[in-house]
């Protein structure tokens, strides 16, 4: 990029270096697509000369150390998301949060999202405005990045977003604030230079589950048919400060559970079931092993005991007469015909 | 500790049923559990740890403050924020379901309805940015020749190209490899017919000559049978042939010898077929010469002609 200062409301010159490719304007008769910037185009002149860029938003985007390459993509996603954003290095975890708001006033940002990682595991979002003002943490989770296949459209980079929010925004006074923080952080303000005169994609903010879901779509027609180009995450409230990064806490979300919690209750209970299993083993083997009673009545004895006359003993004194065994004739036919039966 | 309490039998244990490890444990020992048992604090019945509610910090007045102050009444057009409904189901209301109530929470594991529930927020919010954006002179249609740097390179895309293109291959693919494998099951039974239906006409054209050689009939109908024979009558006789089925003695043999079972042997008398004598017709035992013997002029529908006779009957013909 070209070094010097843009002039704030004057005409661009033709064939400035700033612009990457070269813009044509709209209206033009032949779209003449010459890649030798001496000849004479007209060009759309770059946002600031439309209008004055007043309403300074600045958001400081970074991390702290330990992230892994999703998180890493989707800081990157939304720098690209939001023209209006400034990068930053990461930060050290030994420096204290508030380390955070003097880091802000040197970029001269007003607007911070910050990603900590946890135990590489957990991403955590703080998202706050940078001087006094309010500013939350969230748990982020389901993150999907830009560069999914599954996610086929595209927008231009650096144009202004519509913004869609759920009306549960509007229900209660937490969620009033977090839309008023979103509102500030993610529009990209009016006339920026970095940003394309277009309006072509939509973030939308839902709340399902306690929780807020973003998504990004394209606009591809006029009767509102949208595909979706990402990044897509799930934001998980935890707490909302009244000051940047510090400060008295105005709201605790009751139902958030901290993944480590998550994962603890996970693992007791799995060891619950396998110490039940092994209890009921112990109970069964003292079962066997303990001394028995003896029965002196057999309960089933008289089951098959039937009333009826009982029959004289007769003792035989002499053996039986043995009996005569008939000798059978042998009929050869007579056997052939039992074989063959 | 809030104990709470069941009616089963007393147990005089402590239950690590709900509890919450959130809390500072104190670990409940026999001791304390009689003193408070004899305090009276504790009732008879099963006595289970319950997890006392979390007490979160929600400020409203603060919040509503911090709200007032932080907010920022920009006009529309910088911020360009809607809240909004989802557009109409256009889907569940084309399969005659009843579109879901607004006030009904979506069920964040159902992972269509929920995509379908935010593409449809943004549809209405499009759809109502739309008028607004016009008002103030903002383009939301790029024209086809301005050419600025896209969010995905280009390469990206085409690879996005390539992958839902293989996707379409692989599906076509298999349907028409389904198809394959059904018609040639078809193909097979088709087969199977027309060799089927070859034999028997085969089968019926070599007993007609037979029938002919023999002089039972003199007739040369079959010669021509394809084409003279009439539809009608003879699929009406056909299928009069095939409604006794097989034939008679056929029939017989299934009965006496019926279907599996010893291979060998089955021709032979056994003792009962032997005693059997239901079958004897005495009067067809007992007949002396019946039709007037082979001598006389018996058979003389199917006698053979003579020589001479034959002779002449070819020179005639």
């Amino acid at each position: 990029m070209a070094a010097f200062k843009r002039k704030r409301g004057g005409q661009t010159l033709v064939g400035k270096k700033a612009k990457k490719v070269k813009i044509v304007a709209d209206g033009a008769d032949a779209s003449i697509e010459s890649e030798q910037e001496n000849n004479n185009e007209i060009t759309v002149p770059a946002p600031v000369s439309g209008g004055k860029w007043t309403n300074k938003e600045r958001v400081l985007i970074f991390s702290s150390r330990g992230i892994n390459f999703r998180t890493r993509h989707l800081m990157q996603d939304l720098r690209t998301m939001m023209p209006h954003s400034k990068a930053d290095t990461k930060m050290d975890r030994k420096d204290k949060l508030f380390v955070i708001n003097e880091v802000c006033e040197i970029k001269n940002c007003n607007k911070c999202l910050f990603f900590e990682a946890k135990k590489k595991q957990d991403l955590y979002m703080w998202i706050s405005n940078s001087p006094h003002g309010p500013s939350a943490k969230f748990l982020v989770q389901n993150i999907h990045t830009l560069a999914e296949l599954k996610m086929t459209g595209n927008c231009l980079k650096g144009s202004r977003p519509l913004l869609s929010f759920d009306p549960k925004f509007d229900s209660e006074p937490q969620y009033a604030l977090l839309k008023e923080l979103f509102t500030q952080t993610f529009s990209t303000p009016r006339y920026h230079p970095k940003s394309q005169p277009f309006v072509d994609h939509v973030f939308t903010f839902t709340i399902a589950d306690n929780r807020i879901w973003f998504r990004n779509y394209q606009i591809i027609e006029e009767d509102a048919s949208l595909v979706e180009i990402g990044p897509r995450f799930v934001l998980n409230l935890i707490k909302i400060f009244q000051g940047s990064f510090g400060g008295p806490t105005l709201f605790e979300n009751p139902d958030f559970k901290s993944p480590n919690m998550h994962r603890r209750e996970i693992r007791l209970a799995a060891a619950a079931k396998v110490r039940e299993k092994q209890m009921v083993k112990e109970m069964q083997k003292t079962k066997r092993t303990e001394a028995k009673t003896d029965l002196t009545t057999d309960v089933t004895a008289d089951v098959f005991r039937t009333p009826a006359e009982e029959k004289p003993v007769l003792i035989e004194t002499e053996p039986p007469v043995p009996r005569v065994a008939k000798k059978k004739k042998v009929n050869g036919y007579i056997r052939q015909r039992m074989a063959r039966r | 500790m809030v104990f709470g309490t069941s009616t089963m039998e007393f147990v005089e244990e402590e239950e690590q049923l709900g509890f919450d490890s959130d809390e500072e444990k104190s670990e409940l020992s026999d001791d304390e559990l009689q003193e408070a048992f004899a305090k009276g604090l504790l009732k008879p019945g099963m006595n289970v740890l319950v997890a006392k509610a979390k007490k979160s910090t929600n400020n409203v007045e603060g919040l509503k403050q911090c709200l007032a102050e932080f907010r920022k009444d920009l006009p529309w057009v910088e911020s360009l924020d809607m809240t909004n409904l989802p557009a109409e189901d256009l889907i569940s209301k084309a399969d005659g379901q009843a579109p879901a109530g607004v006030n009904e929470d979506i069920n964040a594991d159902d992972d269509f309805q929920r995509e379908m529930f935010f593409y449809r927020q943004a549809q209405a919010t499009v759809l109502g940015s739309l008028p607004l954006l016009k008002k103030h002179n903002i383009a939301t249609k790029r024209p086809d020749d301005y050419f600025a740097e896209m969010a995905k390179t280009d390469q990206h895309m085409q690879k996005i190209r390539k992958k839902l293109i293989s996707k379409q291959m692989i599906m076509e693919r298999s349907e028409k490899a389904k198809k394959l494998r059904e018609q040639r099951k078809f193909g097979k039974k088709v087969q199977i017919e027309v060799m089927q239906k070859r034999q028997k006409e085969k089968k019926a054209m070599m007993s007609a000559v037979k029938k002919y050689q023999k002089g039972m009939t003199d007739k040369l109908d079959f010669l021509e049978g394809d084409q003279k024979k009439p539809k009608d009558a003879g699929q009406g006789s056909k299928k009069a042939a095939n409604k006794k089925g097989p034939n008679a003695k056929r029939k017989f043999k299934d009965q006496r010898f019926g279907f599996g079972g010893k291979k060998s042997g089955k021709k032979w008398n056994t003792k009962e077929s032997h005693n059997d004598v239901s079958s004897f017709r005495a009067k067809v035992a007992n007949a002396k010469g019946g039709k007037g013997g082979k001598k006389g002029k018996g058979g003389q529908q199917n006698k053979r002609p003579g020589k001479s006779v034959r002779r002449k009957m070819k020179s005639r013909s």
